[in-house]
């Protein structure tokens, strides 16, 4: 049985693109223009993913308020901002509220249905514990590359996607400098420098909850980032 | 010419008061004169008419006419009418070729035969000649009781007495001189006056005693002086008044030898020595009488017909005229009005008639000082100009103070408005928008451009977000198009459009990227937390990866300090520092080295970066880190919408400081200053 992947996009054209694509990739598309059209056919069937933009017609935080309510139906379901919004404080509150990643349009459709791939792959991962997995430690880093899951000390860090990508491609080599366009290209987003910062920020943060010693992502000046033992 | 300067000499016209002052006071002065002038002949024809018929009180003795004219028999005068009982006669006040006036001497003369000593009045010598060759001057004068005779006689040959004791032997003679008058009896007497030297001598009297024998006594009372001089000799003759009746006379015996034959000439007959003129003085009592008459800065003068002052009485100007003068200002003041050799004193004169108001029988002349209303005019001249000068300073500092405190407002308005220029909007408050007067209008109308002139910078700095966004739906619209072209079914001969229009898109992107700059720069200063950090390896760090990047560039970073604490944000440091050096590198040639310098000043870091390359224009260095600026040469694929130097600004401003363009020293190039506050502040 196909996954259900559904789009909801107020733009006609993206929209078709975007459903296109996904249909390419073999997935069931399901797409829609509006938050109540969304949710009520969401009521009947929820799909297998979410790929949601922020504003939806008339209404410009639509996709936050869609989100919420999908989470209250599943803890599960992957859902994927999609958005011509660019401000890190979008990206603060989508990611906050429980989406699994933030994707501006900027992304090609060959990394969007990769990003859609990679994430069912964590979910199916997530779902089949036990299985040996393609793990790489650092130190008290564990990056379960199935799942996408990074763990320290043993403890679960909750990171989104893309910085999962960003962590991974700095610590499978510890000490070397990662430019900001090396770790765009890992994540495989486009993205301008200042949102490179904030998600290493972020990830920081992240781990800086569970270990507030946490130094190990280092920043060096003028050149990009890297990873300490 | 500066509002200043110009306000000041508009305060100058002010002093046209004074001047209108100094008229004034003119004015009033000849106005006061006028009023002293009539009051003064007021006074003057009073005292004439008090001394109207009064001769007696004016002259010492009646004034009969001389016995020249009637005393042919040379006998004894008929004792002369009194002037009371007989009808004054004119001549009687008319001078005689033969009469004599003294003059009234200020002081003794010393009896020396100078005439030094005397008063240099050439109207008052009276000349007798008898020829060319023989002629003397006489001038006369009156001293407390005595009469003060100076002869000046003209003799190729002055021959002197012989002296010894034998005077009256003939063969003695030498050149004599006679005096001759009526004494207060009225019997006539004569003395001789003869000098064997030069010198003080006694005057002599010869005495017919008994028998007809003629005698010389000394008369020690007649003293005088004889001294060569002139074209002859002069005598100076002392007699006291008490001596001298009505009349007096003088002859001159010149002899060429002694005991010639002599040449007689003077006033008195030389037959037997009778006088022909008359000695015309004032009554003693005159003085006095006058004197009643006086007030402060008046004198009094009693004058014959002829103008030879008779006797005269004088006050001093008062006890005011005894203080120090007029004071200073009034002094200087009295400069600008009076006007120089105007005369200080009001005279008036006014006849004295005989009792019958048919005959002058004399002159009063009043005069008075000018002290009485110079003073006057002065104290109320000093009072009024120095009212004007004090309005005229006070209206000429108001005036200037004004003047500086509009031109102060002006500056402070020229200042606001050139850096509301510079300093891109921004600008809440102006200065003096809430006056009201003009200025204020023009505060309030800069007030006005400028805040919509800020409205519209703010439109345009948020026109670039605004229009990234906008663009960002068509273009995912056309590259998601581009990405499902991909994956149909393309025909070889199409694959060149389809990646020519991804191309497009890809550019597109960068330019979207580039026009969301600034507004994400925006976003992460608000975002922005602040540590504490060390400068300098930062940079360090941050130049040596630009080693890296620019190949074509060599960088230099120099440093003072091993270590330059600064409360801020690493992250944005180093992305102003991206963008200095984005920029030094546009503007630098391949090969060229670029510097990077940090240094202390005050409180403050200091990031200088200084590139050769081709000098900023002037009107171009406030300008480079604003908005939407761009200056950059033709741009290649490289997106520069210049915003870059600007986010310089805006990373600068968010650390408390700023940033600035220049050019070095030299003229080989840019530098590019941004100052950092090191201490913390509050606030982005």
């Amino acid at each position: 049985m196909k996954r259900l992947v559904a789009i909801v996009e107020d733009e006609p054209a993206i929209r078709d693109n975007y459903a296109a694509a996904f249909a390419r990739e073999g997935y069931a598309v399901r797409a829609f223009a509006n938050r109540s059209e969304a949710m009520a056919a969401f009521a009947a069937r929820l799909p297998d993913m979410a790929v949601i933009d922020i504003s939806l017609q008339d209404e410009p935080e639509g996709g936050f308020e869609l989100c919420r309510q999908l989470r209250a139906l599943s803890a599960e379901l992957p859902i994927i901002f999609l958005t011509a919004r660019d401000s890190e404080l979008d990206a603060v509150s989508g990611l906050r509220l429980g989406a699994d990643d933030f994707l501006t349009k900027d992304l090609s459709l060959p990394h969007l249905t990769a990003r859609v791939n990679a994430l069912f792959r964590r979910v199916e991962a997530l779902r089949r514990p036990n299985t040996p997995a393609d793990v790489l430690r650092r130190g008290p880093l564990t990056l379960d590359t199935e799942r996408m899951q990074a763990l320290w000390d043993g403890q679960v860090v909750l990171l989104s996607l893309t910085e999962f990508w960003i962590v991974h491609a700095l610590a499978r080599h510890p000490g070397h400098v990662r430019n900001r366009q090396q770790l765009m290209d890992a994540a495989s987003v486009v993205l301008d420098d200042n949102t490179i910062t904030s998600h290493v920020k972020r990830i920081r943060r992240k781990f800086q909850a569970l270990a507030p010693s946490f130094d190990a992502l280092q920043t060096v000046y003028g050149m990009g980032y890297r990873w300490v033992e | 010419m500066s509002l200043r300067l110009k306000l000041l000499l508009l305060g100058l016209a002010t002093l046209v008061l004074p001047w209108a002052g100094c008229r004034y006071a003119r004015e009033m002065e000849s106005a006061l004169r006028d009023g002293e002038r009539d009051s003064l002949q007021g006074v003057a024809q009073t005292i004439a008419a008090s001394l109207q018929g009064r001769t007696d009180l004016m002259y010492r003795q009646s004034l009969p006419r001389a016995p020249a004219e009637n005393a042919e028999g040379g006998g004894p005068e008929p004792p002369a009418a009194p002037a009371a009982q007989r009808p004054t006669d004119p001549d009687d006040f008319r001078r005689g070729p033969y009469d004599l006036e003294p003059l009234t001497l200020a002081a003794a003369p010393p009896l020396d035969g100078y005439i030094d000593d005397w008063p240099h009045e050439a109207a008052a010598w009276q000349s007798f000649a008898h020829d060319d060759a023989h002629q003397f001057s006489i001038l006369t004068g009156v001293h407390e009781r005595m009469l003060y005779v100076l002869l000046d006689v003209h003799d190729q040959h002055p021959v002197f007495d012989a002296g010894g004791n034998n005077t009256l032997d003939p063969q003695t003679f030498g050149d004599r001189v006679w005096l001759a008058f009526e004494d207060p009896q009225g019997e006539q007497q004569r003395v001789l006056l003869a000098a064997s030297a030069p010198g003080p001598f006694v005057a002599r009297r010869i005495v017919t005693g008994e028998y007809r024998r003629q005698s010389v006594v000394f008369e020690p009372r007649i003293r005088g002086a004889w001294r060569p001089g002139g074209a002859g000799y002069r005598l100076e003759v002392r007699v006291p008044l008490s001596m001298l009746g009505n009349a007096f006379g003088v002859l001159v015996d010149d002899r060429d030898v002694r005991g010639g034959p002599a040449v007689s000439y003077g006033t008195l007959r030389s037959d037997d020595l009778h006088t022909m003129g008359r000695l015309i003085l004032a009554s003693p009592e005159l003085g006095g009488y006058l004197a009643q008459f006086l007030q402060p800065g008046l004198r009094l003068a009693v004058a014959t017909p002829q103008g030879r002052v008779l006797a005269h009485a004088e006050a001093l100007a008062g006890p005011a005229s005894l203080d120090s003068g007029p004071p200073l200002l009034a002094r200087l003041y009295r400069r600008f009005v009076d006007t120089p050799g105007e005369r200080q004193v009001v005279q008036a004169r006014a006849p004295i008639y005989d009792r019958d108001r048919e005959v002058v029988v004399g002159t009063l002349e009043a005069t008075q000082t000018a002290d009485r209303w110079i003073r006057l005019r002065d104290r109320a001249l000093t009072r009024m100009l120095n009212l004007t000068v004090f309005t005229s300073l006070v209206v000429v500092t108001a005036m200037f103070a004004f003047a500086a405190w509009l031109a102060l407002r002006l500056s402070r308005l020229r200042r606001a408005s050139e850096s509301a220029l510079t300093r891109s909007g921004l600008v809440t408050s102006f200065p003096e928008t809430r006056a009201r007067d003009e200025l204020g209008d023009v505060a309030r109308s800069f007030g006005t451009l400028l805040s919509r002139l800020d409205e519209y910078t703010q439109y345009l700095r948020t026109l670039a977000a605004k229009l990234a966004h906008e663009i960002r739906t068509p273009l995912t619209i056309v590259r998601s198009s581009l990405d499902n072209l991909e994956s149909e079914q393309v025909p070889a001969s199409a694959r060149a459009y389809l990646e020519r229009a991804r191309q497009g898109s890809e550019r597109l992107g960068t330019i979207l990227l580039a026009m969301g700059a600034a507004t994400r720069v925006e976003e992460s200063i608000a975002n922005a937390e602040r540590v504490r950090f060390d400068l300098v390896p930062v940079l360090s760090s941050a130049v040596a990866a630009y080693r890296t990047a620019f190949p074509q560039r060599s960088f230099q970073f120099e440093c003072g300090a091993g270590s330059m604490p600064l409360t801020g944000a690493p992250d944005l440091i180093v992305q102003l520092l991206d963008k200095l050096i984005d920029n030094a590198v546009d503007f630098s040639p391949p090969g060229a080295s670029i510097t990077v310098r940090l240094r202390e000043e005050g409180t403050a870091a200091v990031i200088e970066v200084d590139n050769p390359g081709p000098a900023l224009p002037l009107h171009l260095q406030g300008r480079v880190f604003e908005s939407l600026w761009q200056s950059r040469p033709g741009s290649g694929a490289d997106v520069h919408l210049g915003l870059g130097l600007y986010i310089v600004r805006l990373i600068a401003e968010f650390h408390g400081g700023d940033a600035s363009a220049g050019n070095l020293a030299d003229g080989t190039g840019v530098r590019m200053v941004v100052r950092l506050r090191r201490q913390a502040i509050d606030g982005p």
